[in-house]
């Protein structure tokens, strides 16, 4: 029987090559996507593990007592200090290290540690200093460098890192350098507290991927599954005349199972090779905002066992459970008559899932709570049963809107395809299922995502002066003993002298007392003169010479609607002169916004005030990309995911209407016959896939509003902001696509109705 | 004999002359002819492959010969456009196949008014003429069944129907009985020539089969492609 069965599936004919084909191509597809899901969070993974050793002297990064410490502990201790830079809005991770003896831990990626005006660059930063002005980049950087860091200590082939050697006396004396004993081997999301400003929770993109995979593996299933039924009937006529010579059904069905089982591992040895082939080319796509190293995206053997054994039995019971719906008898097929009516039960996952969303944001204390795991579960949960509640529901949605259409249908084409959805609403929204969940994801993702890049903003965003601004903060500490009070003369003239530097204004606390121990709110207040040097920052009112202000460079929260640099702030009671005996809590550099002006102008900041804790001086834009920037990376997802499960929804919709057309070949072809024009059956073909398409777009976006709506409404407080034009874009692309398949098909019908078929049928 | 069969002296409404087709290699028609006058009904009968439902397609603008002529009231069909003759079919002819024609989505009504609907009659209007068949077909009651849910017999009565509501001038019927019982086929052909002579309109039957041509004026035999041969004759 395995021998027939294989006989038949490779030597059926044209027919029986084509369908194995395109059932094979379907499933490589499948099964390349779902490997590159599963490898890119492994790639997640192996990308937050090598962020791990940045986490070094980080309390959030020290083994918590009682469990085991990971990573060696050494005699010799090693000051570390680490710090962000930025160089034309790209991050670097910076370390300052100075060994205290011959057996101070070694970072990882280099041979041994630098001595005082040495450092290690990695490959890209190496590049930019080599083809950057020192200016701009090199004078931030004392010494010269002697070797490059290995890709073990690069979370991405691209990420900029310098490690610099220092002088023991000199990073002793910083207030933010470190003693540290071990290397840390924690990652980032496994940092509990206080954590590097330079890595990322790779939980959160795991647990997105997640969601990623489901969405993206349905329109695959649904594509595989309309590839099996194609040409359906032929197979089954050919399975009645064998039931006809005496085999048995279970025979008839073992046959069918093999038939799949052929063409679905082929499909999946087709799925390892595109995956193997493609791995470099995929590890280049910036699936946050960093590619990963090709050797990072690799499989688990678990990953392989699960896909190359998982899709064929998944394909065979599929094949099984469709050949249940007709009954082959030798006699020839007869279906199981037309599927019942969906009924109003098929809402009630969908309703569930809102209902839930709807308590989390309105009744729940979770999202108080700062248990984020917890949090993201309960919001998964509830997204989750959506997309399946609209799967579900999905089939009912399309018989109302159908029937609707069915009774107000004046012409012909309406009528017939309004019937047909009506009939088997199933059918017809299995074809743009994959679609729907698109959608959604998109819509939930985008809407939540505009939502939180607008409240992070602040009222920062003004784009005319953000990325030409540089802002120099000071450490507010109390432990910050030696407080900068005025810019000097000479500081003035060379920050001035960069061209293309506008003005520079310092901004000074007029609270801060560093023998104080009450914590009373700050005021800062600013020279007139200053701050009609730097744009960004406001207005004085006419004849005053200093002012209070509250300058907001993104990334907090505040509700103000003008942008501050249209700002008049109010006058202060102090004076120019009692403004130099106070500390200066931010230096504000206002450039042309040239590169060159913002690096040079950068670059001179931090020689003349090196960086003591965080950051080094960064541009407004560059602020703000810094709060936003975890969210950035799941808007990337978000677009990479949309844009690859459209096309496959595509393909999906694609070979739905061409089952549909070659299950109707005979009754249209004697409609043509009968002076039927051929426009008309183009407009009940494209009809009866526009509506559904269109319904279940409506729905599902109205859902992914809604989830959005509730998701920020518990976590927030905050009002949905209406998606950007960018996902008005994606929608209409989407939509204009699958209105392109579906005319793509059109020509089909002309060649599967012509007279020959309704002759030799 | 002849190859061509003349009747009468009433000019034709419907005929072909010299009619040549070939599907690839094979003939189909090898120089048939045939003349049928208004509201004559013409049975044309012969073996399986002979040419008959092919010669029917050619008369009907469905395939368009290689050679020869075919006329429809005074126009030249074979040398229509195609949209042409298909409106050609759609507002002059009916048909009736032998089987799988309804639309299996629509109800038996909606499958009745879909001609008239096609020809821009409005829905209720459509549906109400629909309606008018049902006891005349002895279908009462099936108004808003689905074709899955009607016996070949009903089914076939129903496209019947469809063929004759639009009253066309020419019904073409190719084995209108072919996959039904003797009994079901009497009914259908009782109700088409009924119907046909209550019209007055012309019938085109293709059957190989003796007791469905009876029912016909007249009857031609197809053999090889060529009419070969008249059995009985109108006046």
């Amino acid at each position: 029987m395995i021998r027939l069965g294989l006989r038949l599936a490779v030597t059926g004919g044209r027919e029986a090559i084509t369908r194995l084909a395109l059932i094979s191509v379907a499933v490589a597809i499948g099964s390349g996507l779902l490997l590159t899901t599963l490898a890119s969070t492994n790639a997640f993974s192996a990308q937050n593990d090598r962020y791990a050793w940045l986490e070094t002297g980080y309390p959030g990064a020290e083994p918590s007592a009682g469990t085991a410490t990971s990573g060696t502990t050494a005699s010799d201790p090693l000051w570390w200090q680490l710090h962000g830079d930025y160089f034309r809005g790209r991050l670097i991770a910076r370390i300052d290290l100075a060994a205290t003896g011959p057996q101070s831990p070694v970072p990882p990626g280099i041979p041994a540690l630098p001595g005082p005006g040495q450092f290690y660059a990695s490959p890209k930063m190496a590049d930019l200093l080599r083809s950057v002005p020192r200016a701009q980049l090199g004078d931030r950087y004392p010494g010269t460098e002697i070797g490059i860091i290995g890709d073990d200590a690069l979370p991405a082939p691209d990420t900029l890192i310098i490690v610099i050697g220092r002088d023991l006396a000199d990073l002793a004396n910083r207030s933010d350098a470190q003693l540290v004993r071990r290397i840390s081997t924690t990652s980032p999301s496994e940092c509990t507290t206080v954590c590097a400003p330079v890595g990322t929770d790779a939980n959160g993109m795991i647990l997105v991927l997640s969601v990623v995979a489901a969405a993206l593996l349905f329109p695959v299933l649904i594509f595989v599954a309309g590839a099996t039924r194609l040409s359906a009937a032929r197979r089954e006529q050919r399975f009645a005349a064998m039931r006809l010579v005496g085999a048995t059904p279970r025979q008839i069905s073992r046959i069918a199972t093999i038939e799949s089982a052929v063409a679905t591992v082929v499909g999946v040895v087709l799925g390892f090779g595109l995956f193997a082939a493609l791995r470099p080319l995929i590890a280049t796509i910036p699936f946050s905002d960093e590619r990963f190293f090709t050797s990072d995206l690799s499989l688990s053997a678990t990953n392989v066992v699960l896909v190359a054994v998982g899709i064929p039995i998944a394909a065979a019971v599929a094949a099984r459970v469709a050949l249940r719906r007709v009954n082959i008898s030798p006699l020839g097929v007869t279906r199981r008559t037309t599927p019942r009516p969906p009924r109003p039960r098929r809402l009630i996952v969908l309703l569930a899932g809102v209902a839930w969303l709807y308590y989390l944001a309105y009744f729940s204390d979770l999202p108080d709570s700062h248990e984020s795991a917890k949090q993201a579960y309960a919001y998964l949960l509830g997204v989750f049963a959506i997309m399946i509640g609209l799967v579900v529901a999905g089939p009912w949605l399309t018989m109302i809107g159908s029937r609707f259409t069915a009774r107000r249908a004046k012409r012909p084409a309406g009528l017939i395809a309004a019937r047909r959805l009506a009939d088997n609403p199933q059918s017809a929204f299995r074809a743009v299922s994959g679609l729907v969940l698109a959608v959604f994801v998109a819509t939930c993702a985008i809407g939540i995502i505009t939502t939180i890049v607008a409240y992070n903003a602040g009222s920062a965003g003004d784009p005319t002066y953000s990325s030409g601004t540089l802002v120099r903060w000071f450490d507010r500490a109390p432990e910050y003993l030696d407080p900068v009070t005025s810019i000097s003369a000479l500081a003035m003239t060379e920050l001035l002298g960069i061209p293309g530097v506008d003005g520079v204004t310092a901004i000074h606390d007029a609270t801060f007392d560093p023998d104080s121990t009450v914590k009373a709110p700050p005021v800062f207040v600013a020279t007139c003169a200053q701050i009609a040097t730097t744009p960004a920052l406001g207005h004085c009112p006419v004849g005053v010479d200093v002012v209070s202000v509250e300058p907001d460079f993104g990334g907090a929260v505040i509700d103000t609607s003008e942008p501050m640099s249209e700002i008049t702030w109010p006058a202060s009671d102090l004076s120019t002169d009692q403004l130099s005996t106070m500390m200066i809590e931010s230096i504000i550099v206002s450039t042309d916004g040239s590169t060159a002006a913002v690096e040079q102008a950068r670059t001179a900041l931090e020689r003349l005030y090196p960086t003591s804790l965080g950051y080094a001086p960064s541009t407004i834009s560059e602020l703000n990309s810094r709060s936003t920037r975890e969210i950035n990376r799941y808007r990337q997802l978000a677009n990479v995911v949309l844009l690859t499960t459209l096309p496959i929804a595509g393909c999906s919709l694609a070979v739905s209407i061409a089952g549909g057309l070659a299950e109707r070949r005979r009754p249209f072809s004697l409609l043509r016959l009968t002076g039927v024009p051929l426009r008309m059956l183009r407009r009940v073909v494209s009809l009866e896939t526009a509506v559904p398409l269109l319904i279940s777009v409506v729905v599902s976006a109205g859902a992914g509003l809604l989830a959005a709506f509730f998701f920020l409404r518990a976590q927030l407080d905050e009002r949905l902001q209406a998606p950007s034009l960018q996902y008005y874009a994606l929608i209409t692309t989407g939509l204009l696509a699958s209105f392109a398949i579906i005319a793509s098909t059109l020509p089909l019908l002309a060649r599967l109705t012509g007279p020959e078929t309704a002759r030799n049928d | 004999m002849s190859a061509t069969v003349e009747t009468a002296a009433t000019p034709p409404i419907l005929e072909a002359r010299h009619l040549h087709l070939s599907f690839g290699e094979t003939p189909a028609l090898r120089g048939a002819s045939v003349s049928i006058k208004a509201g004559e009904l013409l049975a044309i009968m012969g073996p399986s492959g002979s040419g008959k439902s092919t010669l029917l397609h050619c008369l009907a603008g469905i395939l368009v010969p290689d050679s020869g002529e075919v006329h429809f009231d005074g126009a030249r069909v074979d040398t229509m456009r195609e949209s042409a003759r298909s409106e050609l079919r759609r507002r002059r002819f009916g048909f009736v196949f032998q089987f799988g024609q309804l639309v299996p989505e629509l109800t038996a009504e909606e499958n009745i008014a879909l001609p008239l609907l096609l020809n821009g009659v409005g829905r209720a209007d459509a549906l109400g003429q629909a309606r008018g068949w049902f006891d005349r077909l002895d279908l009462g009651g099936l108004e808003r069944r689905r074709s899955g849910e009607l016996s070949g017999g009903q089914a076939q009565r129903v496209a019947l129907a469809r063929g004759l509501v639009a009253m066309p001038d020419v019904v073409f019927a190719d084995e209108p009985t072919g996959s039904l019982d003797s009994l079901a086929g009497e009914q259908v052909m009782e109700l088409l020539v009924g119907a046909a002579r209550d019209q007055g309109a012309t019938v085109v039957l293709v059957t190989h089969e003796p007791r469905i041509a009876a029912y016909a004026d007249r009857e031609i035999i197809v053999r090889d492609g060529k009419v070969a041969a008249l059995v009985g004759a109108t006046g």
